[in-house]
């Protein structure tokens, strides 16, 4: 046999494979936590049964509980046997699953504790074989980031990002700072112990599929791309619409509102996606550069404008599907004279070649209609009418939805049948369940496949959160400064506040109905 | 309803045009999958088989099928497939059946129907005939040309061989065998991700594949088991100018160069015919294996390399049925060099013991 053909795999030479990661510890930080009972178990059982786990991977969960081994296992089992996306539970998978399931418990605080983990970790590695790799997987609030990073450091468990024989990788959860500056601190904190290529900062609307199939829309085609631009498309408009409530999330929402929790992540997020330049070529610092640019190129919203191109709701009482549902006041663990906002909507604009003068209207709340998250690009009139019509002719509008029913959804006009030249607008329809049937791979399946496959191509990065923190801090110092708004301005399930309605009529356009 | 096949199109608008009116459906077919169907009696399977790659796949389907009779003619049955019984629309289901030498029309009339602008995907159930023109005829229009390699016998591995050259790339050969051999592909891979376990390859001493018979299988190199060495010894670019081969009963056993392949059957409860028991790879004192466990959708990966810790690993393979295999072959309809090449080279492996064809056609077969 010619050794020359070694040097890479063979056997994955022209093979049609889903990728499988080196073998490493999965810590997660917070095991006995909501996420890992709800996302982050669920997510690795279901790639273990996709067999996209590696062999000898081992996951250990670090909490403050204390537990055995074979209680956490237990306990993740019930978790797995009622969130996984796969029912009922594979014995034979959930056996070998639980095998690799170990549990460290202590206080963050503690050196003494990390130098357990380190022992654990130590152990498991000979008995494995997984070489020191490490994720460590921070599922608890950011005020005690700091406290793990620097006893991670100090255990020596992080390492040097240059060491090819092995990596130490840390994935964390939004919310990324509260303002500009919080945001930079935390940046600042995180690279004293990591370097940004080892830090995978989590946003789940990136790994989902209808995200990445905006991608494929605009770049995998040639009819789209010619369309996209200040030349054609009137405006956009991005919806991030929820119709349930905070659920039981009162104290988050307390400290976050809607602005902070959706607008400055998901919401940008969606915009970058929508609105970026080709990249040369699909890498994760090509990609990020190109989203990181639409950020910069946000035409600032001064404290003068907030008034005008900004809208903050807040929903009072209403009903749900024919309940009532009560007030954000009402719900548990708010204040009852809270003033934080469950609804944002904002006109926007990219100062870039491409969109210069196109408005883009973002709204997002809670409790609103219906749920829906959707991104419609509203094209031009037809610079001429020619056909008779009374009345102008519906412009064509492309609707790429998220979630639910995620696909794409194009408005254009056409003949109605008879003698006469009458247009009226139809729709021809994309959906994914109908087109690809099954279900794909829920988004922390495959951000957490990312991670282990050290691909941050859809994780965010310092300058991309910093520069989305600078364009809405501005926004939340005016709210901050000015007078306290007069809340609830909508009632629950309804689309939000007059105002918001306002803020596009003004332009002479209006929402879409979803 | 039998029909003309010229009135075929105006049904299929005009059922189309009720469902729109009950439920505003819109019509989405991705591509036209025609079923040739040599045996009638394997109709009712394969009507079953497209119907649910449909639910999953909308798309047209035209399901060929032949019979004997001196009634020279082809009727039609066109109905619409959908999403669960009652449910909503999610394709055509078109039926051809031709009669007596009508058979040789049942190209031109496929082709007629096939949806405009999308893939023509022609899946051959069963055997292929030795020399049948009606297959090559088929395929001259389609970007996909599906079998099943499991159901023919080692010669076959020829016949496909054959089939590849002949296409010169006009269309893709898809082979179900080969898509439920991705998994092995696949596990096999995982061994060799490791510099450490490649650099073992270079020791590579003998190859054990077994397999669950099927019904009256008279050969323990099956077609698949074949295949499977075909892309083993390819991408290993081991030797396959002189195999020698040996044959038991239920074993055979074939020396290329240094590298002993030996295949055994193995009946393994409840696994279906066919289907692979186990695989190992030995390199002196390296081990890689792949083996059921008692659950038969379980599988134990493990390897043992020098220097090297491995945990074996329980991993599940599920079951892959008939409209699963073809959804796969029907994922991406581009040509797959590596299955051409993995099919060259078990060819060039089994000719010496494959058995030769049932009659020579005029001029000889290009193989």
């Amino acid at each position: 046999m010619d050794p020359s053909i070694l040097s890479e795999n063979p056997f994955r030479l022209g093979l049609v494979t889903e990728r499988t990661p080196a073998p490493c510890v999965f810590v997660i930080f917070g095991a006995s936590g909501d996420l890992t009972r709800r996302k982050l178990l669920p997510a690795l059982y279901n790639l273990a049964v996709s067999r996209l786990l590696p062999p000898g991977m081992s996951i250990v969960g670090f909490a403050l509980t204390e537990m055995a081994d074979e209680e956490f296992r237990s306990s993740m089992r019930q978790a797995v046997g009622e969130f996984s996306r796969r029912k009922p539970l594979d014995e034979a998978v959930w056996k070998d699953f639980a095998s690799r399931l170990h549990y460290v418990s202590g206080k963050f605080e503690d050196p003494a504790n990390f130098v357990k983990l380190r022992d654990k970790l130590a152990e498991l590695d000979a008995r494995n074989g997984t070489r020191e790799n490490r994720i460590y997987y921070l599922a608890v609030p950011p005020s005690a980031f700091r406290i793990v990073n620097d006893n991670l450091a100090r255990a020596g468990l992080v390492y040097d990002p240059e060491d090819t024989t092995r990596y130490s990788r840390i994935i964390i959860e939004k919310p990324f700072g509260r303002d500009l500056a919080s945001a930079a601190a935390l940046t600042a904190d995180l690279h004293r112990v990591f370097h940004e290529g080892q830090i995978f900062r989590i946003d789940h609307y990136l790994g989902k599929e209808t995200v990445q199939n905006l991608v494929a829309m605009r770049f995998g085609n040639a009819i789209f791309e010619p369309l996209w631009n200040r030349n054609h498309i009137d405006h956009v408009q991005i919806t991030v619409a929820e119709d349930i409530g905070v659920e039981g999330r009162g104290k988050f929402y307390e400290e976050a509102g809607t602005t902070r929790d959706i607008v400055q992540n998901h919401l940008l997020q969606l915009l970058m996606v929508m609105a970026m330049e080709p990249p040369v070529a699909f890498t994760a610092d090509e990609v990020r550069d190109e989203k990181v640019k639409v950020l910069r190129a946000l035409k600032p919203i001064s404290a003068e404008e907030v008034e005008t191109l900004t809208v903050r709701g807040q929903y009072g009482p209403g009903n749900f599907a024919g309940k009532p549902v009560p007030g954000y006041r009402q719900e548990p663990n708010v204040d009852p004279a809270s003033i934080v906002e469950t609804f944002v909507a904002m006109r926007i604009e990219i100062d870039n070649w491409r969109f210069a003068g196109v408005p883009i209207y973002i709204r997002a709340g809670k409790r609103l209609t219906k749920r829906m998250t959707e991104i419609s690009v509203h094209f031009k009139q037809v610079p001429h009418v020619l056909l008779a019509q009374p009345g102008p002719v519906d412009p064509d509008v492309l609707a790429i939805r998220i979630q639910p029913d995620e696909g794409i959804g194009l408005r254009f006009v056409a003949k109605v049948p008879g003698q006469t030249m009458t247009l009226r607008p139809v729709t021809m329809d994309f959906r994914y369940g109908s087109t690809f049937g099954g279900s794909g791979p829920e988004a922390y399946e495959r951000l957490i496949l990312d991670a282990m496959l050290g691909d941050p191509t859809l994780f965010a990065r310092a300058d991309e959160v910093n520069a989305a923190w600078r364009f809405i801090t501005p926004v939340l110092e005016a709210w901050a400064r000015g007078p306290a708004p007069r809340f609830p301005n909508y009632a629950a399930g309804t689309w939000g506040p007059t105002q918001a309605t306002a803020l596009i009529e003004r332009d002479g356009r209006s929402w879409r109905r979803l | 309803m039998r029909l003309s096949v010229d009135q075929v199109e105006r049904e299929v608008a005009r059922l189309w045009e009720e469902e729109a009116k009950r439920s505003g459906t819109a019509r989405v077919e991705l591509l036209t999958l025609v079923a040739l169907v040599s045996e009638p009696p394997l109709l009712e399977r394969v009507q079953a088989v497209v119907t649910e790659v449909v639910r999953r796949l909308p798309s047209r389907t035209i399901v060929a099928v032949w019979r004997e009779g001196t009634a020279v003619s082809i009727t039609a049955d066109a109905e619409l497939h959908h999403a669960s019984p009652g449910g909503l629309p999610c394709g055509d289901a078109i039926t051809l059946e031709a009669i007596g030498e009508a058979r040789e029309w049942l190209p031109g009339n496929a082709d007629r129907l096939a949806l405009s602008d999308m893939p023509v995907c022609i899946w051959w159930v069963g055997d292929l005939p030795d020399h049948d023109d009606l297959f090559d005829r088929m395929v001259v229009n389609a970007d996909v040309v599906i079998v099943n390699s499991q159901e023919m016998d080692l010669r076959d591995l020829g016949k496909l061989t054959s089939i590849c050259t002949r296409s010169r790339g006009r269309y893709a050969l898809a082979d179900l065998a080969w898509a439920r051999l991705r998994w092995v592909q696949d596990l096999v891979a995982r061994f060799f991700d490791d510099e450490p376990a490649r650099a073992c390859l270079t020791g590579l001493q003998r190859i054990d594949i077994a397999f669950s018979p099927r019904e009256g299988e008279k050969d323990a190199a099956s077609t698949r088991s074949c295949l499977l060495l075909g892309w083993l010894v390819h991408v290993l670019k081991l030797p396959t100018d002189a195999p020698q081969w040996r044959r038991g009963d239920t074993w055979a056993e074939v020396q290329l160069g240094n590298v002993l392949t030996r295949f055994e059957q193995r009946p393994h409860r409840g696994v279906r015919p066919g289907g692979l028991v186990r695989l190992a790879l030995e390199c002196g004192t390296a081990r890689f294996e792949i083996q059921r466990t008692e659950d038969p959708q379980a599988y134990q990966w493990s390897r043992e390399v020098p220097g090297m810790q491995t945990p074996a690993q329980i991993l599940r393979v599920l079951s892959l049925d008939e409209p699963t295999l073809l959804l796969r072959c029907l994922e991406r309809p581009k040509r797959d060099p590596l299955l051409e090449k993995s099919l060259a080279v078990a060819w060039r492996i089994v000719r010496p013991v494959a058995p030769r064809l049932s009659n020579q056609p005029p001029g000889g077969l290009d193989l």
